[in-house]
Parts: structure tokens; C-alpha cells; sequence
């Protein structure tokens, strides 16, 4: 197990932020995905 | 402008390159099967960008078209997510994924090599800003391949490396890993959001958003491998 520590104040605040865009903008892209296969079939 | 936006599949293709080679050099140290597959990704992306640039430079060219469909476009965000499925998943479900993959890259390989292209299709598309698309492809079915390579890698690459980061995150441990996967999941989305906007007329987006998106994947890479000092003023405590 590596070293724990308290992550800076910034990356405290910062990560959960940008992980939880990540993934709306993951699952926005899957669906675009999906309506692409179901309605056009292709890039 | 046109000019220097043709130019960057060239500038893509060197930092795949370059990122191909700084994978496999640490694959040769440490033999681990992640590395080889991100390893081999990352030539995906190379060859993808340089067939970019072969159209940019001297137009078209049906064997760089097709090496630029097989590559760039259905085998590149699957290989690299393999990687990942390699470092998250059992041993024995990530061999299993392997073969599905070789087995329908092949498919692909075969498919794309032996199909009738029309170039003339692809630039009568509407919406089309004089970069590559699949709409070359005449031969049915061929292209509907892509959007299940594409789903698989982008699952596994960027949910992979999302996840790697939210892991580390929620222990609280090895800050570089966390903010290296956050930079890989952002840059392997990036190709894609480019093809969106790239569509929707604003042209040679596509070229920019996978620039930004392999040299934020290699920072990524180099963060993630690299420890990061943690400031004085953040408090050790005991794992």
C-alpha cells in the first residue's frame, strides 16, 4: 500500500469536480454513440 | 489558417509516435501486458494521424484511406482501452476481450481493405469540411462496424482511466495517478467531441481535438508514471 496523504486543498476540490463531468460528458458521448449506430449506422 | 490546421495530423502523428515509443520502452522494462497494448494503441493513433496528413498534404489516396478508417478511426480507442482492461480487469476476462478483439479487428482489417470506396461521396456529404470521413465507404455494412469498436474503447479508456483516478482519489493516495488519468480521460475524449464539431461545419476541428487530445494523453501518461512531491502542507498520515 503506497504512502496516504491528505491531497492538497485544490485537488481535494477539484477532483470530484472534474470526475463528475467526466462522466456526464462519458455517458453524453456513449448515448451519441448509440444514436449514431441505431439512426445512421456508421461515422 | 488552412494551411497551419492541415499541418497538425502531421504534429499527431509524431507525438503518437513518440508516445508509442516511450510506452514500449517501458513495456520492455516491465513487461506488463497493459503496456504493450496501450503500446500498440498509440501506433493506431500514429498511423491514423499520418494518413490524416497524407490527405491534407497530397489529397486522395485510397490505400492511405483505408489505412486511415482501420486505424484511426475503428481500431485506435479500442486497442488503448484493451490496455486499461488489462490493468483493471481479471487476467482471465481481460484474454477473453483480447481474442474478441483481435478476432474483429481482423473482420475489420478485412472488410475495410476489400471494400469500394467513392471519394466523391465524402465530400458531396453534407456538413463535410474537406477532412476524411467514412462516408467514402460505398460497400454496405462496413461502416457500422465502427460505432462498436468505438463504444467498447471508449468505455474502457476513458471510463477506465476515470475510474483509476476516482480509485486513487477516494484512498487519497498517489495524487500523480489521479490527476495522470483525469488528463488520459479527457484527451481520449477529445478525438471525438472534434468529429462532432467537425460535422457540424466548423471545420478542421477534428484535426485540433486530436492533437490536444494524444499530447494530453502522453502528459497523462508521464504524469501518471512520474510521482508527483506533495506540498509541505499537506499532512502525511499513517496508510
Amino acid at each position: 500500500m503506497p504512502p496516504k496523504h491528505q491531497y492538497p486543498p485544490l485537488y481535494e476540490k477539484l477532483v470530484p469536480v472534474i470526475l463528475g463531468i467526466l462522466a456526464i460528458t462519458l455517458a453524453v458521448l456513449l448515448i451519441g454513440i448509440v444514436v449514431v449506430v441505431l439512426f445512421s449506422g456508421a461515422r | 489558417m488552412n494551411a497551419i490546421l492541415n499541418f497538425l495530423p502531421f504534429i499527431s502523428g509524431t507525438v503518437s509516435f513518440a508516445l508509442a515509443a516511450f510506452i514500449f520502452k517501458r513495456y520492455l522494462e516491465r513487461r506488463g501486458a497493459h503496456q504493450l497494448l496501450w503500446g500498440i494503441g498509440a501506433v493506431c493513433y500514429g498511423i491514423g494521424s499520418f494518413s490524416e496528413a497524407y490527405y491534407t498534404s497530397f489529397g486522395w489516396n485510397p490505400l492511405a484511406f483505408r489505412l486511415w478508417y482501420l486505424f484511426g478511426a475503428i481500431l485506435v480507442a479500442a486497442w488503448l482501452g484493451q490496455g486499461t482492461v488489462y490493468l483493471l480487469a481479471k487476467q482471465k476476462w481481460a484474454n477473453v476481450l483480447l481474442v474478441i478483439l483481435i478476432l474483429g479487428s481482423l473482420y475489420g482489417a478485412f472488410r475495410i481493405f476489400t471494400a469500394e470506396l467513392d471519394p466523391a461521396q465524402m465530400l458531396a456529404h453534407p456538413g463535410n469540411t474537406g477532412e476524411l470521413s467514412g462516408y467514402a465507404i460505398v460497400t454496405p455494412g462496413v461502416r457500422t462496424l465502427t460505432p462498436f469498436f468505438n463504444m467498447y474503447g471508449t468505455i474502457t479508456l476513458v471510463g477506465g482511466a476515470a475510474y483509476s483516478a476516482w480509485l486513487f482519489w477516494r484512498k487519497r493516495v498517489l495524487l500523480h495517478r489521479t490527476i495522470g488519468n483525469i488528463l488520459i480521460a479527457v484527451g481520449a475524449m477529445l478525438p471525438a467531441f472534434g468529429g462532432t464539431f467537425s460535422r457540424m461545419g466548423m471545420a478542421n476541428l477534428l484535426y485540433l481535438g486530436e492533437l490536444i487530445g494524444i499530447v494530453l494523453i502522453f502528459v497523462g501518461f508521464l504524469r501518471a508514471t512520474i510521482p508527483l512531491k506533495v506540498a509541505a502542507s499537506a499532512q502525511e498520515v499513517a496508510a
